[in-house]
């Protein structure tokens, strides 16, 4: 549609049912078991302190570790034997009691790198401790999306993640829709989509270019109506960067974008709490448990609750032990979560010890390889999990 | 605004006939041979093309008639023209014009909104304001208030340093001192986000700027021992007792070595060297008391180690040579480093005791530097894209509508505000298919400025305060102002009975507001017409060689610029140009679509 749009040298503005048209041309044959499913994963950057997120209030050796840091028992917001939410995480008791939300014991892996960059590079390719250049989703993308069809991935953020590099699929990043477009009269963007021609030179990053305008040109129309046309009832609390981008991908869901894959970032390092984190560390958790309540009751409302599934994750959690300037240096394990209608709720894993530590940090139960062979596997439903993830991964019968 | 005036015109157009009326040499491919090679390029090889190259890289680009005057020296003396900037009177740029957002009482800075309230809870004063008395409703507001004035006043201190900066690295004679002082402000990344006092900012700024082009070992000290990366890295918490590690990683990994040259061992043996490394405002402090004198083991070096000594054990390592050479080449040069290209500038690097210049100017003279991957192959930084394209007009200030800080940011950079410790990663992460069409919507904006409809930055108050603004005018008491939502941190903000942090918001941001001084708003004085006419582009095919000629790297496919030529043509009627009311409206237009090309995306 969008490509026929330009041929016939229309005017390339879409009103609302041209988009919903665009859309519905835009959903092709599929190759997949559950093609109407869809996975949003949010990133936490910095490092969350798992064990101020997770508190394992049961373990004495918890209030040893963080004689300041750590939550009183009676604040906790208890949810299972010995564990609880941070108190701030009203929105996340709610999906608790709903069923919705699995949390997932010390997730990590081997032989962990402390350095946000090198860690969370591990996460985003999927393979700690090794070259790879392409992203865990992007191949996911590569591997079971048909790769004619256009923006399967969408990464709301300024700049485009290594999580969703692929080699067959173009992700489409923003930041806001809003600002999404090309400016200019009738004439002025006819002359540029001609400029914009994908095209083969000895110039890579020419080519690079072109192809990205190409892209952009053809998907800026549908992302901004339908973001501009989406109102919603819900409350997503204040978390302005999450909370916000969780709309967008609700708005772009409402409007059947046919995109199958979500990357959301909560953006800047925020969760690298180093100094006084207690004030911080509630805000933040309060804003992501709020954004990811909003979101989930969103979808609900929309009536794609049964297929949407979140996951969360971080680049690692904090050091057990609190440090002298009330805050937490970077750690190892750290849990992760996954929310949704399909989600049967509840904690899986082991939770790490804390007292048998590995130089002061807590030994992974979980490679966090399971959680995303388990979303892949059991919520999308990839049969080429393994080649995916570049190993066997048993999953965690999350979905019912 | 729009129409072009036929005075400077003349002048324009007399003044500069000589110097237009050479020919720009044909684009020549430079031969296979050059990639890799450091040697120098010879006189004979140097041309307008290589010129064109070298200014875009070690400044910001330049006009036809800077880069014929560059082409007609030798390439030596090019180079030295832009490296050996000390030789070159740069007085007349000015220092930053600052507000004087500092009260007494407000150093040192509270940590948080939390914190900046115990202490007044504490002391019955804080931030430089009296708590109330007791019996007073919300008795610690204006502690409060002056915490968000605080947050507000430093974020439009930091707009006007960063519009500051983008005047100087358009108007310097001496671009690449500026464009090193950028390296380096991405390298040693630091952002008022985290630091929260311009002063800060601005005096890092200015050591950067001094040692730009020095040596490594007093850029190290100097940012080791610099205020704002102190705070940004958290080092006046590494203490004796708690040792943080953040400030001996980031040095370790992102300032000298690179992650896997060094072990987790190294990273907690240097935190513990910098213990007590702090800071007294604006000044470097060591504090002894908290300084551990124990012996360390740090990269095989046993003994009693202080920050100096990891500084000395690091500029020991052949690693630390070859990694800052090779970020600096991937700056300058390109992306992808040869391992020989790569060893044998870390080695003269390293042997020359460190020092930049030397190894910035055998970079610049390199064949290598003007081999064909080396040339149009850089995606421009988005400061680079603005600071050069106002260049390349011909301005000498940068106009304030469209807002500087806002067209960078939204392309992914803010000066002073750089994503995280990692500075900004540069290259194909630039391009999304957002921010391609913005780069080309901004300049847009430049050439059809919206006067009426601009909101400046500076000046912006959040949906959630211009309501509390509207209901506090309405008659409304301060918890009604101050409700919103249903979501557990909406509940929040008038919990604590002795303050209410959503009217500190809106209250502070307004005492911001009255005490920093606002940046005057002009659009650009651009005349695209007297360019043309001043190239004696007197046809639309001339009219489009001279702006592809003048704003790009690589030349247009023949039918790209058939494109731009029966586009004007159209507009214009005809295939002559000729003076007429809509004549700068039109070239306006053409403009913005050379400068939304893919092509000019490439420097």
């Amino acid at each position: 549609m969008y490509g026929l749009g330009l041929g016939a040298g229309l005017p390339f503005i879409l009103n609302r049912t041209s988009a919903a048209l665009a859309a519905q041309a835009l959903q092709g044959t599929s190759i997949e078991k559950h093609p109407n499913r869809i996975l949003v994963v949010i990133e936490l950057s910095g490092g969350n302190d798992g064990l101020n997120t997770v508190v394992p209030f049961g373990d004495a050796e918890y209030y040893k570790a963080r004689p300041k840091l750590g939550i009183p028992e009676r604040e906790v917001i208890k949810v299972a034997d010995g564990f609880g939410f941070h108190p701030s995480m009203v929105g996340f008791e709610r999906l608790y009691k709903d069923g919705s939300l699995a949390v997932v014991h010390g997730c990590g892996y081997d032989h962990p790198s402390l350095s946000h960059f090198s860690s969370m590079g591990f996460w985003h390719t999927g393979v700690p401790n090794g070259g790879e250049s392409l992203g865990w989703l992007g191949r996911v993308a590569d591997e079971t999306l048909d790769a004619s069809q256009r923006n399967l991935i969408v990464n709301l953020g300024t700049s485009q993640s290594l999580a969703v590099r692929s080699r067959k699929h173009s992700p489409l990043v923003f930041d806001d829709p809003a600002r999404f477009r090309r400016d200019g009269t009738d004439a002025e963007k006819q002359a540029l989509a001609k400029l914009s021609e994908t095209r083969t030179t000895s110039n890579a990053t020419l080519d690079f270019l072109a192809s990205t305008a190409h892209n952009a040109t053809e998907s800026s129309d549908f992302v901004r109506s339908a973001s501009a046309a989406y109102r919603t009832p819900v409350d997503y609390g204040q978390g302005g960067g999450l909370a916000g981008n969780l709309q967008r991908v609700a708005a772009l869901i409402a409007a059947e974008m046919p995109t199958r894959l979500y990357y959301v970032t909560y953006q800047g390092n925020n969760f690298d709490t180093h100094v006084q984190q207690a004030d911080l560390h509630s805000r933040l958790l309060m804003y992501t448990a709020d954004a990811v309540r909003g979101f989930i009751d969103d979808v609900k409302r929309l009536g794609r609750g049964d297929d949407v599934a979140l996951m969360i994750f971080t680049e690692f959690g904090r050091r057990v032990e609190e440090n002298g300037s009330l805050g937490t240096d970077h750690g190892t394990a750290t849990p992760m979560f996954i929310v949704g209608k399909g989600v049967k709720g509840g904690f899986y894993g082991k939770a790490p010890s804390l007292t048998d530590l590995d130089d002061g940090n807590l030994k992974m139960t979980t490679d966090f390889r399971r959680v995303y062979a388990t979303m892949t596997g059991e919520w999308l439903g990839c049969s080429q999990t393994p080649a995916i993830l570049k190993g066997q991964f048993e999953t965690f019968n999350v979905f019912a | 605004m729009i129409r072009g005036s036929l005075r400077p015109l003349l002048v324009v157009l007399l003044a500069s006939f000589c110097a237009l009326t050479v020919p720009a040499s044909a684009w020549v491919d430079p031969p296979d041979g050059w990639k890799g090679d450091l040697s120098p390029i010879s006189a004979s090889d140097w041309n307008y093309q290589r010129a064109a190259h070298l200014i875009e890289r070690a400044g910001f680009g330049a006009t036809p008639e800077e880069i014929t005057r560059l082409a007609a020296m030798t390439p030596e003396r090019a180079v030295a023209r832009l490296v050996d900037y000390e030789a070159i009177d740069g007085s007349a740029l000015k220092p930053f014009d600052e507000s004087g957002i500092w009260d007494p009482g407000m150093d040192p800075f509270p940590p948080s909104r939390a914190e900046a309230v115990r202490r007044a809870r504490d002391h019955g004063e804080g931030l430089g304001e009296k708590v109330l008395p007791p019996g007073t409703q919300r008795r610690l507001q204006p502690v409060v208030d002056k915490f968000f004035y605080s947050l507000t006043a430093n974020n439009i201190e930091t707009q006007r340093l960063g519009l500051w900066w983008a005047n100087r690295m358009l108007v310097t004679p001496r671009p690449l001192e500026e464009k090193l002082t950028l390296f380096w402000h991405g390298h040693f990344a630091t952002g008022q986000n985290k630091v929260r006092d311009y002063r800060m900012l601005y005096q890092q700024n200015r050591m950067l700027r001094a040692n730009a082009s020095g040596n490594l070992r007093d850029l190290l000290v100097g940012i080791l021992k610099d205020p704002g990366m102190l705070v940004y890295l958290d080092n006046g918490e590494n203490i004796k007792s708690h040792p943080n590690e953040n400030f001996g990683r980031e040095l370790l990994e992102l300032f000298t070595m690179g992650v896997g040259n060094y072990s987790e061992h190294d990273v907690r043996e240097a935190a513990r060297a910098f213990t007590g490394w702090t800071n007294d405002v604006l000044m470097y402090k060591f504090d002894s008391a908290e300084h551990d004198f124990g012996t360390k083991t740090f990269l095989g070096r046993t003994g009693p180690l202080n920050g100096d000594d990891i500084i000395d054990t690091i500029l020991a390592q052949p690693v630390t040579g070859e990694f800052v050479a090779s970020k600096l080449y991937r700056y300058f040069v390109r992306e992808d480093i040869s391992t020989e290209v790569k060893a044998d500038l870390g080695r003269s690097f390293r042997a020359s005791g460190y020092q930049v210049k030397p190894l910035i100017r055998r970079m610049l003279l390199s064949k290598d530097f003007y081999s064909t991957p080396s040339v149009a192959t850089q995606i421009k930084s988005p400061v680079h894209l603005v600071v050069s394209t106002y260049r390349k007009m011909g301005l000498h200030g940068v106009p304030t509508i469209p807002d500087f800080g806002r067209m960078t940011g939204g392309l992914g950079q803010t000066l002073f505000e750089p994503p995280n410790v990692a500075g900004w990663a540069g290259g194909r992460t630039w391009i999304t298919p957002a921010t391609l069409l913005q780069r080309g919507n901004l300049f847009r904006d430049v050439m059809f400025p919206d006067v009426k409809g601009f909101r400046p930055p500076d000046r912006v108050m959040s949906a959630t305060d211009t309501r509390v603004g509207e209901r506090l005018a309405q008659g409304m008491n301060i918890t009604e102002a101050t409700r919103e939502g249903d979501a557990e941190s909406n509940k929040m903000v008038d919990r604590d009975e002795d303050y209410n942090t959503r009217y500190g918001g809106y209250a502070g941001n307004l005492l911001a507001f009255k005490r920093t001084k606002l940046i005057p708003r002009q659009a650009a004085p651009i005349d695209v017409t007297a360019l043309i006419t001043a190239a004696h582009a007197d046809t639309v095919d001339k009219v489009v060689d001279h702006l592809v000629h003048r704003f790009l790297s690589v030349p247009l496919a023949d039918k790209d610029r058939a494109v731009l030529v029966s586009f004007l043509r159209d507009k214009l009627g005809s295939s002559t140009v000729r003076p007429s009311e809509t004549l700068e409206s039109s070239l306006r237009e053409l403009l913005y679509l050379v400068l939304s090309t893919p092509e000019y995306q490439l420097g």
